[in-house]
């Protein structure tokens, strides 16, 4: 019988050619978890998807833009810089992350909750917590992106029409914590949105789920901050009001990090800066291990 | 420890998994898979997935070991492994070729070459121009084909596949397992197939497991279960009783089953000694013919034999 493998394929027939094993290299586990946040990555800007899924995140880098854009026609009409790079426009940046985590958060991963796809995740070469850890980096690059891009293009646009090297120096003191922050929001705000998107897999109760988290919380920070007296007092009511969200939480920590008490969120923590920064980082390790916990469960099932 | 068969694909030492909640899902089950098309057969909750489960390292066992392939259950033995689990794992508003193109990535393929599996793959189960549109709009039998194609576009050595032919029409079912018995023959891979449905697996199987309970009932090849299956059906018109017990008189242990007579095959000279006592008889013979038992009504003979004891 002569060896299947040596005969000529049969021209011109698709449908015999012969099945191909593998024994080339194959990906660590390290790439592949690179492959599987890439992937993760383009779908939470709605790559991948139809059109329908990048609504959404269009509409948020834009609206996240514009004022940058404003700033630098008014910059080059002779105004100063309009806002701070550490707090950009705090109303604004709530809003879109609010929404941009609420639509998206679930895209990522109570999409392959619904439908079931974790399984053919679990039986290939990857950990546990893999997975979980491939959807939060992408989550927080994503978020990341969001943030930053506008401060780049304020700085940008500040820059382009500053009259000496000096003044850009100055620009780009400003512009690094201005980063910073914005590394932080995206490292929180992503934790939290996938530890609450993957309480379901049904895609409507988990946007649901994480929009009323960040919007009822965050009204509650701000009304108790009012009552205190607004951002501008000095009682410890009015100094820890802003401990019930995470946003004026992370904005409690930029001032407390010596930014400008005067604009933002929340009013100046003073001694109680070191809480925020705790609760910060309390809040973050919590969402981590609930997600982790949340996989390691999924997975045996 | 008993010996172990060097060629296993699969070796199951006193395998236990007991769920939280004290549900025994497998009770000390040893067994060895040999390289082939195996059945792993067995009613609903008799423990098929929990096996194929742990196998692939998503649960551990409460007690015994598994070994793969000649290696510890986990991750490395996983990227040797195509897993198609039993219930939908597919999402709608991706196309076929997207879908298994990112699934052999995270396999382990290098970006191209998940590529080209992956359009080969689904090729190989039979979906050409289909590929590109959204899993969405596929039927049923289409959807199985896409869960088969992602099983195998990592390239494994071994596939298991949990309820392959579940929600199929019969066409369907005829389908999809050829395409296995394809698989298994022309492939060279081996393919663990876990079905309640015994004739269907029958057909393409070269061995059979048959687990009850989360215990081994019975594990063999084919023919060794068909061998000793074989039967001849004795019909005749009248005087059944007088051919039974000249049958019993010559070695013949027959038996009655309605109207007809079975008799043991031992070999040909079955035929003549029955040829013999119908002539000495002058019976009117109306039916000899060999018979061979579904391998279902063999187990359920044995599963009776396990309920009685």
């Amino acid at each position: 019988m002569p060896d299947p493998a040596a005969s000529p394929p049969a021209a011109g027939v698709i449908h015999d050619l012969g099945y191909r094993g593998y024994d080339g290299p194959r990906l660590g586990r390290a790439q592949i978890v690179r492959a599987l946040t890439w992937h993760s990555f383009r779908s939470s800007f709605g790559i991948g998807r139809g059109v329908k899924g990048k609504i959404i995140p269009v509409l948020a880098v834009v609206a996240m833009c514009l004022p940058a854009f404003v700033n630098a026609f008014a910059v080059a009409r002779g105004n100063a810089r309009l806002f701070g790079y550490d707090v950009y426009v705090p109303s604004l940046r709530v809003a879109v992350v609010t929404i941009f985590l609420a639509a998206q958060a679930p895209e990522l991963v109570s999409r392959d909750l619904r439908n079931h796809v974790l399984p053919l995740y679990f039986c290939r070469p990857l950990r546990r917590g893999d997975y979980p850890l491939a959807k939060y980096l992408a989550l927080t690059a994503a978020l990341l992106l969001l943030i930053e891009i506008p401060l780049l293009i304020l700085y940008v646009g500040t820059i382009a029409s500053a009259k000496s090297g000096g003044a850009v120096w100055d620009q780009t003191k400003a512009l690094i914590p201005g980063l910073g922050v914005g590394l932080m929001w995206a490292v929180l705000m992503a934790a939290i949105g996938l530890v609450l998107a993957s309480l379901t897999g049904r895609r409507a109760y988990s946007t649901g789920i994480v929009a009323i988290s960040c919007v009822l919380t965050f009204i509650l920070a701000l009304l108790l901050i009012q009552s205190e007296g607004g951002t501008t007092a000095t009682s410890t009511g009015a100094r820890i009001a802003g401990l019930f969200s995470p946003f004026t939480i992370m904005d409690g920590v930029r001032v407390w990090l010596g930014g400008d008490p005067n604009v933002g969120l929340v009013a100046d923590p003073g001694r109680y800066g070191p809480l925020y920064g705790l609760l910060a980082v309390v809040l973050l390790a919590a969402c981590l291990g609930g997600l982790a916990a949340r996989y390691r469960k999924v997975s045996q099932s | 420890m008993p010996s172990t068969d060097p060629h296993a694909v699969i070796e199951t030492r006193v395998l236990t998994k007991v769920y939280p909640g004290g549900v025994t899902a497998l009770d000390g089950l040893t067994v060895d898979f040999a390289p082939g098309v195996t059945g792993l057969v067995g009613a609903n909750g008799a423990g098929k997935s929990t096996l194929i489960k742990i196998l692939l390292g998503l649960i551990r066992p409460t007690k015994g070991q598994a070994k793969v392939l000649g290696l510890q259950t986990g991750e490395k033995v996983r990227s040797l492994l195509g897993y198609m689990p039993e219930h939908d794992c597919l999402p709608a508003d991706v196309t076929a070729t997207e879908f298994v193109t990112h699934l052999g990535r995270i396999s382990g393929l290098p970006p191209t070459v998940a590529k080209e599996r992956a359009a080969e793959s689904l090729r190989h189960v039979g979906l050409h121009e289909e590929r590109y549109r959204l899993i969405g709009t596929y039927s049923t039998g289409m959807k199985q084909r896409v869960k088969l194609a992602q099983a195998l576009v990592g390239a494994p050595r071994l596939l298991l596949l949990d309820e392959p032919t579940n929600g199929l029409d019969p066409a369907g079912r005829t389908a999809m397992l050829e395409l296995i018995a394809r698989i298994g023959a022309e492939f060279g891979i081996s393919i663990v197939v876990a079905s309640h449905l015994l004739g269907e697996i029958e057909r393409i199987c070269d061995h059979l497991v048959a687990i009850d309970g989360g215990r081994l009932l019975r594990a063999d090849t084919i023919t060794s279960f068909t061998q000793v299956s074989q039967v001849l059906a004795v019909e005749v018109e009248e005087g059944q009783d007088r051919l039974q017990a000249e049958l019993a008189a010559r070695g013949l242990a027959a038996t009655t089953q309605a109207r007809t007579l079975l008799v043991p095959l031992g070999g040909d000279d079955t035929y003549d000694v029955v040829r013999d006592c119908v002539a000495a008889l002058s019976l009117p013979l109306c039916r000899l013919e060999q018979r061979r038992h579904q391998v279902e009504e063999l187990f359920r003979d044995e599963e009776e034999g396990v309920a009685n004891a």
